[in-house]
């Protein structure tokens, strides 16, 4: 379902902070099954200090970040009642919940591709959505776009920390 | 009746066998391992010592048993992760009943995972 879910949601959502909290909002989601969100690269990004000076490229690993963390919004997401308004979620509705304090864990990747170059100015659309899971494992097919053009895929597993 | 018992023990015996060489193909594939599937012997712990796999392994494994076989085990069959020929008794005895779906590992999402 559409969602509005802005910054200062996903703050409630993720113990991520500056400079490591890399999805801007999530506008898709399924809770515990699947999601979109959107990253903004920006110059002002503190890693295109040395990725690459005079060639700024945003590193792979991140990409794979910004994935793992739309995935922690994703089933973070579960911990709200089902009847959820997530078109009208605001930072208040999680009062008493301590979601960030309960993020899981990446446990490991697997056939990751990196199909082109992530520049300044590109918008990252992130796309999350649920495998098999067993025990406190989940698998997660995951890829990333920018435009129409996928950027990365793979599909990474995650222990759950609840 | 003798000669028609031993027949069919030896069609179940190839049938096994064929199974467990199944298995370890699976094993190998799912896991990327860099050996030959001839390698694992039908006893040998998966876990630990042995081929030690972890249980990030026993989850790609319960989604290659689930597209070979179309059985999921769930969090309480991890024993038959205990070697290839407990993987195959597992899957002997879940492959023809109509198996109980409750409580198992959730793979509706595995079969397209390749």
């Amino acid at each position: 379902m559409k969602c509005n879910i802005d910054c200062s949601v996903i703050l409630k959502m993720l113990p991520h902070r500056y400079p490591f909290l890399l999805i801007d909002k999530v506008t898709e989601i399924e809770p515990g099954k699947s999601a979109v969100g959107i990253k903004n690269v920006t110059i002002n990004e503190p890693y295109f200090q040395g990725h690459f000076p005079g060639e700024p490229i945003v590193p792979g690993v991140l990409l794979l970040e910004s994935l793992a963390q739309l995935t922690a919004v994703m089933y973070g997401a579960e911990a709200l009642p089902a009847d959820t308004d997530w078109g009208k979620i605001s930072a208040k509705d999680f009062e008493g919940l301590d979601l960030a304090g309960s993020v899981g864990y990446l446990a490991e990747l697997r056939n990751v591709k990196f199909m082109s170059l992530v520049k300044p100015g590109d918008t990252l659309e992130l796309h999350a959505k649920k495998g098999a899971s067993m025990g406190n494992l989940m698998q997660i097919k995951v890829f990333a776009r920018v435009g129409n053009k996928n950027v990365v895929e793979g599909m990474l597993t995650v222990s759950q920390g609840r | 009746m003798a000669v028609q018992g031993k027949e069919q023990i030896l069609a179940y015996a190839a049938k096994r066998k064929q199974l467990c060489s199944d298995i370890k193909a699976m094993i190998v594939e799912q896991l990327c391992l860099d050996m030959d599937p001839e390698f694992i012997t039908d006893d040998q712990p998966l876990f630990g010592r042995g081929l030690e796999l972890d249980s990030i392994d026993s989850l790609e494994l319960s989604v290659g048993v689930f597209n070979n076989w179309q059985i999921s085990l769930s969090d309480d069959d991890n024993s038959a992760f205990s070697s290839v020929n407990s993987l195959a008794d597992f899957i002997l005895a879940n492959s023809d009943g109509d198996g109980d779906d409750a409580g198992t590992a959730d793979l509706s999402g595995g079969m397209d995972l390749g």
